[in-house]
């Protein structure tokens, strides 16, 4: 995957192409290996015309920290993309009893939890980290994005991540604030 | 054998638990720990021989729990296996002075945790021998 191959949007400091490529990678691989599902780049316009049609969000978001770096990471997705993670996760067939709003949000929190590890460890491999507890709240639409957001299409339905920093002093050694 | 999942995701221990059943694991009972002080207290009161930990955890890390019952005679023979999102170096080499046997980074799938357990459980029962 090439850094052209997805899509950020108001990336005042992040101006290495790497993180954002980085970023998709890590969605990618958490939506395949461990959900069963395709994650592909989209552009701002797809993902706008796409998320129009959701009327109801879940908005995971997990904070970071590692070494000068510092932030959140909120993954936002519609809720019936969540309830479609779930099934794939755990196997349940979709004519079961509707799973507890809890455990779909505890499994939406370790989405982001894994995208957001995943991409630290390719955007700084060599450092450890630490990861807060993830929050999940509903959302009536996407919020505004963040320092970095990359739009993306999960089994065809749109995902925004976002990346707000706190505090940075280089990303890959080069100086960014 | 008994074993001790700890991760603060009620659904990751729930699908380790689901895959601990497709492997060829003897499994006499499995206890759950959401971080890693409830892991240290259920290690306290029952003989485990499987620890699988998350890292990343409130109130204590797995990390933590590790050191805390590193050189232990008690956990001598207990295996230790990290399942993290964190998989850099930095915490690799930590990882194997605490004595863990196998650390897996997620997201793996299913057939990954299940063969790193068949592979863990036939080199025990070959050490055993």
């Amino acid at each position: 995957m090439s850094s052209t191959n997805s899509r950020t949007t108001n990336l005042p400091k992040l101006t290495d192409p790497e993180a954002a490529s980085a970023m998709f990678e890590a969605v990618r691989a958490v939506a395949e290996q461990s959900f069963f599902a395709v994650a592909e780049p989209t552009d701002d316009r797809s993902f706008g015309v796409a998320a129009v049609q959701v009327s109801r969000w879940l908005v995971a978001t997990v904070g970071f920290e590692q070494g000068p770096l510092s932030g959140t990471v909120s993954c936002t997705l519609p809720e019936h993309l969540a309830n479609g993670l779930f099934d794939a996760f755990t196997g349940r067939d979709p004519g079961d009893p509707a799973p507890a709003t809890l455990l779909v949000h505890d499994l939406i929190g370790e989405f982001s939890n894994m995208v957001c590890g995943a991409w630290l460890t390719r955007v700084e491999g060599g450092r450890t980290f630490t990861l807060s507890h993830p929050s999940v709240e509903p959302a009536m639409k996407p919020a505004a994005a963040g320092d970095m957001r990359l739009v993306t299409a999960i089994d065809d339905l749109p995902v925004a991540v976002d990346l707000r920093l706190s505090a940075i002093k280089r990303l890959n050694g080069v100086p960014q604030a | 054998m008994r074993i001790l999942i700890v991760d603060d995701s009620a659904m990751m221990r729930a699908m380790i638990k689901r895959v601990i059943t497709l492997t060829d694991v003897p499994v006499e009972s499995i206890l759950e720990a959401s971080n890693g002080r409830e892991g240290l207290e259920l290690l306290q009161k029952h003989d485990v021989q499987l620890l699988l930990t998350d890292i990343n955890m409130p109130v204590m890390t797995g990390a933590e729990m590790l050191r805390e019952i590193a050189g232990h005679e008690r956990w001598r023979g207990m295996s230790r296996v990290i399942i993290s999102t964190d998989g850099s170096p930095e915490r690799r080499e930590e990882a194997a002075d605490l004595d863990v046997r196998c650390y897996l980074e997620k997201p793996f799938s299913p057939e990954v945790l299940r063969d790193v357990l068949n592979e863990l459980t036939d080199n025990e029962l070959t050490e055993t021998d």
